[in-house]
């Protein structure tokens, strides 16, 4: 176990989302404001039922009920997530509107009252010109570090759809974070929607595999060559196997995309990170010590990703890191990979 | 050592010929008027190379928009695709990959080819024409014109 504590991470994943919608209605304007109340719109969320051991409770809904979370571990700066906007609609202005309300309910209820804090700026998949639109509206505001999207989108990552929001994350260095999960109703799988919240759950990891194929294999990075993507709540384990595929197939069919220069799992190593929950690992310290070899413990960064639960995979991992690998999955790869942005 | 592959009239333009030289199986091709040599055996995993497909360089710096230009010298193994410069033998799918090996190809008059020069044996597949040979041989007779041929080097 490492002998670094806490205090000197970064938290690249902490939730808040309001309590009810009634919390963002004041960043809504009159039209938005009647939507809601007509439409029967709700917050509610299927990634995180309320009842699952997997969801560990309500996410903070102020900055009162953060603070003693943050206290606790007092991290050197803790990104804020809220997937508030994802919810089980299709209307990609209630989409931008909702945005724009969320991003700035957690800039005044939060960010503004503790430096430690940033947030990424959430934007919908389903109206990129507006979200590049938010993107730039926020973009000065200094407290922002990521754009956050559900790694649920409504088309591949990759595809030239997107391109405009990575153009300007691009032009203001912002990390593009793929959050597990996606709006309600999105199907967690390409032969439909799961029976069960088991099967949802398990899924993300196979979502994040095909948008980390899709933004390579696209050439994301060719056109974007100073983009990050960072994978949130994927896991990361799966990575070894999916990566060696990914390789040994593009050597045989580089000619459909010519663009993809290097091997593709050059491209991840240096254009992704993911973070470290859920840490879906084995139980044997040697057998963890070689996935962690065989992913590469740079490519990870420490998440809380509180108020979730996932098990004690993190401990397991922090316990078979080196001192200096650990240091660099709490606080130093989210340094270099943020930058100034949580400076 | 030089090996006679056949009349430079027997390699046209885009075609090619895989011959047998001792054990070795060495594919020729006749890329635009340039003569290459590479060996038949693909080493990743041996699968015979010089029936690949011949493609030129692709080049792209934009996604969507692609160059192929230069001559077709780029075979690709039909296994799995993998591809090796005809003129270098090396692959090209990362820096640390395995290359072929290529052979030194040239045309040489008939008249300057000393006299200890071997022959290589082109290899036909022994059902390619699916017949029997029959109990008769007619009487043929040697044809020989002075000609160029191909040669390679081994």
């Amino acid at each position: 176990m490492t002998a670094m504590t806490l205090t000197a991470a970064v938290d690249c994943d902490l939730h808040v989302a309001p309590s009810s919608l009634g919390t963002v209605l004041p960043y809504l304007d009159e039209y938005w404001r009647s939507y809601i109340e007509d439409s029967t719109v709700g917050l509610s969320h299927p990634g995180y039922p309320l009842g699952a051991a997997t969801t560990g409770g309500t996410p903070p809904s102020s900055y009162d009920e953060l603070a003693p979370v943050l206290n606790a571990a007092n991290p050197h700066r803790a990104i804020l997530t809220c997937l508030a906007l994802d919810g089980v609609h299709r209307n990609p202005y209630y989409a931008a509107a909702m945005a724009r309300a969320v991003n700035d309910w957690v800039r005044e209820e939060f960010l503004v009252r503790d430096e430690r804090l940033r947030a990424g700026i959430a934007v919908s998949p389903l109206d990129i010109p507006a979200a590049v639109q938010e993107v730039e509206r926020l973009a000065d505001d200094g407290r922002f570090a990521q754009i956050l999207l559900p790694v649920r989108g409504d088309v591949p990552y990759g595809n030239r759809l997107y391109h405009p929001l990575y153009a300007v994350a691009q032009e203001h260095g912002f990390p593009i974070a793929l959050h597990a999960w996606g709006r309600g109703g999105k199907a967690p799988s390409m032969t439909g929607v799961t029976a069960t919240y088991l099967e949802d759950y398990s899924s993300n990891a196979q979502i994040a595999q095909v948008q980390m194929m899709s933004l390579v294999a696209e050439g994301v990075f060719t056109r974007f060559p100073q983009l990050k993507v960072v994978f949130m709540e994927c896991g990361f384990s799966w990575l070894p196997p999916q990566l060696w595929r990914f390789d040994k197939d593009w050597k045989g069919v580089w000619r459909e995309v010519p663009w993809v220069k290097e091997r593709p799992s050059d491209y991840v190593r240096r254009h992704m990170r993911f973070t470290t929950e859920p840490a879906q690992l084995p139980q044997d310290p040697h057998q963890i010590a070689q996935v962690v070899e065989m992913v590469g413990p740079e490519l990870l960064m420490y998440a809380s990703d509180y108020p979730h639960q996932h098990g004690d995979g993190f401990e397991r991992l922090l316990a078979a890191l080196s001192d200096e690998d650990a240091e660099s999955v709490l606080r130093g790869t989210a340094a270099a990979f943020y930058g100034d942005l949580i400076a | 050592m030089k090996v006679v592959v056949c009349h430079v009239e027997d390699l046209p333009a885009e075609e090619r010929k895989i011959v047998k030289v001792g054990k070795r199986s060495i594919g020729v091709f006749n890329v635009d008027g340039e003569f290459y040599a590479i060996s038949n055996r693909c080493p990743h995993q041996g699968g015979p190379l010089c029936v690949g497909r011949l493609s030129s360089w692709a080049e792209s710096e934009i996604p969507g928009e692609v160059e192929v230009g230069g001559s077709a010298r780029f075979v690709a193994c039909p296994w799995h695709g993998w591809e090796y410069d005809l003129a270098t033998g090396q692959s090209f799918m990362g820096p640390n990959e395995i290359g072929v090996k290529a052979f030194d190809v040239c045309v040489t008059s008939g008249a300057a080819l000393s006299e200890d020069v071997a022959h290589a044996e082109e290899q036909r597949s022994p059902t390619a024409t699916g017949r029997e040979p029959g109990p008769y041989v007619a009487e043929t007779f040697q044809v020989h014109v002075e000609a160029d041929y191909v040669v390679i080097e081994i």
